[in-house]
């Protein structure tokens, strides 16, 4: 059984009259332990694709099935553990709380998954060396560069040893030598950890780093290719 | 489960403290509320207590017989008050003294010495009635009180006021130019309630004085009595004790018995009642405006945590996509809006108590912090948090995490 299933996955919105398909019949399968990017032109539907996937949103009709769990015959606020325990999220605008400090911003998932405070912290600790920000463990978002900043947001996505990881445009606001850093982290976590990892993306040489392509357009998967 | 309450506990501390400014102004509503709460309360309840003291020791098993001062004016001939009213009250059952009153001010002189004294004339039921007692020499006696004798009791600080260190018994001073024998001193009572003031004042027998007491009145000798002070031996039966009384005073009037009262009796527990009760309608009202505070500040608090959770939109989408549940979220809220007010309402107790002590200081007034009072406010405030927290968490918790991480 595949990690991800879905099948003839529906998103319409209403805009007044109008009816907006963001995703129009949608079947996908992703493994344990792929590298997938999605690409596509804005407003073809990948975003609600990945927020689907991600468990942040439900689509209008289709089945998807993640890890053996039915997701979408499950009600959005039972959902909150599912996100917690299979999924880490990485967002292009980074996503960590301002106040708190890296070591912090790594620690909340735990918070909500009733880990002991002690295990929290070394667990962190941990995963904020293998992103290579041990030492600024105690500095605050905004006291860290934009490609720290990523580096703590992954952090915070592998610290409940999720299979799955979300990357929504991850380098988006990032230049080329920090795009770097951060797409090589990503290859480390998928070839050294086994991490499932799927990446939303408009930009072709980030799509590179994966070892699969899909193409959205219209709120349809247009292509879907294994690289070699 | 303990750990995960005290990491969301810890979560809105912090965020608390990241705005301090707002914190300090959004308890201040609070602040305020809560202190008037504790001070009103126990400057009211001071208040009561010291109605009751200060009447406790007058007695309430008193009543007062006189005439009305504002009389119905289908009464045409009203009668005085009496000695055959006095003598008749005496004759009831269950009454301990009744006795004449009649009070006027003189100036009294011994040598050079003059001194203006409340003077009572009365006869020795007066001293059962009160509880005085005489600590030097002696009371008037029947033959005295028969003799329009010119004897006089005095009260002690009258008389340290015009004999000094001088022994006062046996002296003679003169009152509306009428030589009186001292024959008693008082002992101090240190009551300056209601009625008189024995301490600094004197008393002659009623027979002298109904006689000599009568400058700028009628030229008759039998001036009227201007009360009869009646004792009852219990307090619990006073009621029906009034009704003897009323038909005793009745009869010696000649009332016919469909006809009004031309007298009126009064007795302290009403007064006290009276005086309690205003008391207490003052301390209810100050309450209630403590409480409007209270309430205004619970808006206050609503009104931030509603910004707070629209501020922080993002953020509570970021923690719905790491695994929050909307009762993590909830919960959150909650704990900041109690947090808020539960601070606000332990410095309102500390202050109630500092202006209770100021009050109590500098108003002489002898407040008394009621515990029960510092126990509602708390439980207030720390309701307040709730009640006006429960709708902004429930709003919080109410976001779909797509939307809240899409807000802007």
């Amino acid at each position: 059984m595949s990690l991800i299933d879905t099948r003839d996955l529906y998103k319409i919105y209403k805009l007044g009259d109008v009816e907006v398909r963001a995703l129009n019949g949608v079947s996908v399968s992703i493994e344990q332990g792929e590298f997938v990017a999605v690409m596509g032109p804005s407003g073809s539907g990948k975003s609600t694709f990945m927020n689907i996937l991600g468990c942040l949103d439900k689509p209008t009709a289709g089945k998807y099935i993640l890890d053996g769990i039915d997701v979408t015959a499950t009600n959005l606020s039972k959902l909150a553990g599912v996100r917690n325990r299979k999924i880490g999220f990485v967002f292009q605008g980074f996503n960590l709380i301002k106040r708190t400090t890296a070591i912090e911003n790594v620690e909340l998932p735990m918070i909500y998954n009733q880990t002991p405070a002690k295990e929290r912290h070394q667990k962190a600790m941990e995963a904020l060396e293998a992103v290579g920000l041990a030492q600024r463990a105690y500095h605050l978002p905004n006291q860290l560069s934009g490609g720290q900043q990523q580096r703590v947001a992954i952090a915070r996505s592998l610290v409940c040893d999720a299979p799955i990881i979300f990357a929504d445009e991850p380098t988006g606001n990032l230049d080329t030598k920090m795009s770097i850093e951060v797409m090589e982290l990503f290859t480390r976590l998928n070839k050294e950890m086994g991490k499932t990892i799927i990446l939303i993306t408009h930009e072709p040489d980030i799509a590179e780093y994966a070892s699969r392509l899909i193409k959205f357009k219209d709120g349809q998967k247009i292509s879907d290719e294994v690289k070699k | 489960m303990i750990d995960t309450l005290y990491s969301i506990f810890k979560i809105s501390l912090k965020s608390i403290f990241a705005n301090k400014m707002r914190a300090a102004l959004t308890s201040l509503g609070i602040i305020i509320g809560v202190a008037a709460v504790i001070t009103v309360f126990a400057v009211g309840t001071a208040t009561k207590k010291s109605i009751s003291d200060r009447f406790s020791n007058m007695g309430t098993n008193i009543i007062f017989l006189r005439q009305p001062w504002d009389l119905d004016e289908s009464i045409s001939s009203p009668k005085d008050i009496t000695m055959d009213d006095v003598l008749a009250i005496r004759e009831i059952e269950g009454v301990s003294a009744a006795a004449p009153y009649i009070q006027d001010a003189f100036s009294v002189k011994y040598k050079n010495t003059s001194v203006g004294l409340s003077v009572l004339a009365t006869d020795t039921d007066i001293f059962k009635a009160y509880d005085w007692t005489v600590e030097k020499g002696r009371s008037f006696t029947e033959k005295e009180i028969s003799d329009y004798a010119q004897v006089m009791v005095i009260g002690a600080t009258s008389a340290k006021t015009i004999f000094g260190d001088v022994e006062p018994l046996n002296k003679t001073v003169v009152l509306n130019n009428i030589p009186f024998t001292v024959v008693g001193v008082t002992q101090k009572t240190g009551s300056s309630g209601f009625g008189f003031n024995i301490d600094e004042g004197a008393l002659i027998p009623y027979t002298t004085g109904k006689v000599k007491m009568n400058t700028g009145w009628s030229n008759s000798d039998r001036r009227a009595l201007d009360r009869v002070v009646i004792k009852v031996e219990d307090f619990n039966t006073i009621e029906n004790m009034k009704v003897d009384i009323s038909n005793a005073v009745r009869n010696t009037h000649h009332i016919h018995p469909l006809g009004k009262d031309d007298f009126q009796l009064d007795d302290f527990a009403s007064f006290v009642e009276q005086a309690k009760s205003t008391a207490t309608t003052m301390s209810l009202f100050l309450g209630i405006i403590g409480a409007v505070s209270l309430i205004v500040g619970g808006i206050g608090v609503m009104n931030i945590m509603l910004v707070s959770v629209t501020e922080r939109t993002r953020e509570i989408g970021i923690r719905m996509a790491i695994g929050a549940t909307s009762w993590n979220i909830r919960l959150q809220f909650l704990v900041e809006s109690m947090t808020l007010s539960c601070m606000g309402g332990l410095i309102g107790i500390i202050l109630g108590i500092i202006f209770t002590l100021f009050v109590a200081k500098y108003m002489s007034l002898s407040a008394e912090l009621s515990v029960w009072a510092i126990l509602v406010s708390a439980g207030f405030s720390a309701a307040t948090g709730i009640f006006f927290g429960y709708y902004p968490a429930y709003k919080a918790s109410r976001l779909t995490p797509i939307d809240a991480l899409r807000y802007e």
